[in-house]
């Protein structure tokens, strides 16, 4: 077992729990969004624990800061086609080119760094959480071969769409009731199924668009100087 | 003692903490009141009327909407105001519904107040011993943004002036901002190359090296920590004599200012409103200092 796997599940199965019984101990079981948020930033730890510790190449670090950016970037790039973000594209072939650390990577920072334009909140962290993990799948060793094929990828695009949806609304019930009511997250899924459409098919025309142009340059890093593996 | 931003970057984040922590704590209307105030003037007094307005406008739409969805899903309470498809709509579940929306709201302020004082150097300062990799990644991306910007800006102004994709259709649009876009990625992911080269050149990541900063930790950082630790222990200790119970349902609770709840808004007055303070107390000063020129 690698070191970080052993640091993820020390922190997961640890921490998570300790979070869970002292919310319900000192808040009577009432404050779910308090200890959720708790729990989310719990959640992200081991991954950035991990960067921290590998002796990342200095190349793979300017890179990951330029993905980042151009996430960040693309979303005013794009403002003249109205409801189309790159972000998760971006996260997404960061993941398979650069591999999981660095899609997590990715995908949590253009969170953070997005809403300090856009507006930060109680909301980031799931944010974070949500990206993070998209580009953490999309990097997964078995994943990556898979996901250079076209259909696949695009495939991806659409289950990403869903997840991060389904993701955030976990924390708009959270916000709204206190508590996790299902009735009340499978109303709000089934009413935010538009967004959730336009989420997975801006997903998929983005990575349809740039899956050739960006995959191809993030290739050439990989073929010259190493980065990504 | 300075406006609130002066304080020293651990200072201000102890403090944003404990705020948020304080308001997210609880659903009791007096400490949902106070923070909401605290946040919104301290936000209005650093931002210009028309910002301030527009957004206030925003915050009130997104009130009305939370506590009015509540009653859609719960049914809890005893005083039944009206029926709607037989289900009864109580006035607790209003109640209830306007203590969360407007403890998000303050919640949701208070994080747009963080901006202001928390920036991105003070953050790195504060962190960037601790995760060092992670926050030159930030800082990196940080600083990107707006050379990309720029250059996204360069390209496109040359592709216009090309002639190129020159419709106002949606698909010209997104095969225009494509383009711009492709160019951009290439030119950036070349550069990080030679940053990147660059760096090491300089030796980063070697033992030894240090940051400069300019954020000395005074006498007043001191004394406020202590103020916020003595105002994050009283309100603890509120929290668990249960000054701060209050319970919606069957039926709401009413407020009852005993000599405990007293004390405590009391506190949490000093706490939240401090920001808005210092920036009055600041403001008065600049006005008195300029009237003497």
């Amino acid at each position: 077992m690698s070191r970080r796997k052993k640091w993820n599940i020390v922190i997961l199965t640890i921490g998570v729990p300790l979070l869970i019984a002292a919310g319900v101990r000192l808040f009577h079981d009432r404050r779910y969004h308090l200890i959720s948020l708790a729990i989310v930033l719990v959640a992200c730890l081991p991954f950035f624990h991990f960067f921290e510790k590998k002796r990342t190449d200095t190349r793979t670090l300017v890179v990951v800061a330029v993905m980042t950016a151009l996430a960040v970037t693309g979303r005013f790039i794009f403002a003249p086609v109205p409801g189309f973000k790159p972000v998760t594209a971006l996260v997404i072939l960061a993941g398979m080119y650069l591999g999981s650390e660095a899609g997590f990577l990715t995908g949590a920072l253009s969170a953070v760094i997005s809403n300090m334009f856009f507006g930060q909140g109680p909301w980031t962290p799931f944010q974070m959480f949500a990206w993070g993990m998209i580009g953490l799948i999309a990097g997964l060793s078995f994943l990556r071969r898979l996901l250079r094929q076209k259909w696949i990828l695009l495939a991806y695009g659409v289950f990403a769409g869903v997840l991060y949806s389904f993701l955030m609304d976990i924390w708009t019930v959270l916000s709204m009731d206190g508590g996790f009511r299902l009735s009340r997250y499978l109303v709000r899924m089934a009413s935010a199924l538009p967004f959730t459409a336009a989420y997975a098919a801006s997903n998929v025309v983005f990575l349809w668009l740039i899956r050739k142009p960006l995959g191809d340059k993030l290739e050439r890093l990989n073929i010259k100087y190493g980065i990504g593996g | 003692m300075g406006d609130f931003a002066s304080f020293h970057p651990a200072v201000s984040f102890v403090y944003y903490v404990l705020v948020l922590a304080v308001s997210m704590f609880t659903l009791h209307p007096v400490p949902v009141v106070i923070s909401m105030a605290g946040a919104f003037l301290y936000f209005a007094l650093t931002h210009r009327i028309r910002v301030t307005v527009s957004d206030a406008v925003f915050y009130i739409l997104l009130f009305i909407l939370l506590s009015l969805t509540n009653p859609l899903f719960v049914h809890n309470g005893e005083t039944i105001l009206f029926f709607m498809n037989g289900n009864p709509i109580t006035l607790e579940v209003f109640l209830y519904g306007m203590a969360m929306a407007g403890m998000l709201i303050g919640v949701m302020y208070w994080c747009k107040c963080y901006q202001i004082v928390m920036t991105s150097d003070k953050f790195l300062y504060l962190f960037g011993r601790a995760v060092p990799r992670l926050s030159l990644v930030l800082s990196m991306a940080l600083r990107f943004i707006p050379l990309f910007k720029k250059h996204a800006g360069e390209v496109r102004r040359v592709q216009k002036t090309m002639g190129m994709y020159a419709g106002t259709g949606i698909t010209d649009r997104l095969l225009f901002s494509l383009r711009v876009f492709d160019s951009v990625a290439g030119w950036s992911l070349e550069n990080a190359i030679d940053t990147a080269d660059s760096m090491r050149a300089r030796g980063y990541g070697l033992k030894g090296r240090s940051n400069f900063s300019v954020f000395p930790f005074e006498k007043k950082d001191l004394l406020m920590l202590a103020v916020l630790a003595a105002a994050a222990a009283a309100v603890l200790g509120g929290y668990f004599a249960g000054v701060f119970d209050f319970s919606y349902y069957p039926a709401a609770d009413q407020v009852a200012f005993g000599s405990g709840l007293i004390v405590q808004t009391v506190i949490l007055s000093a706490l939240m409103l401090l920001p808005a303070v210092l920036e009055i107390k600041e403001k008065i000063k600049w006005n008195y200092l300029k009237s003497g020129i």
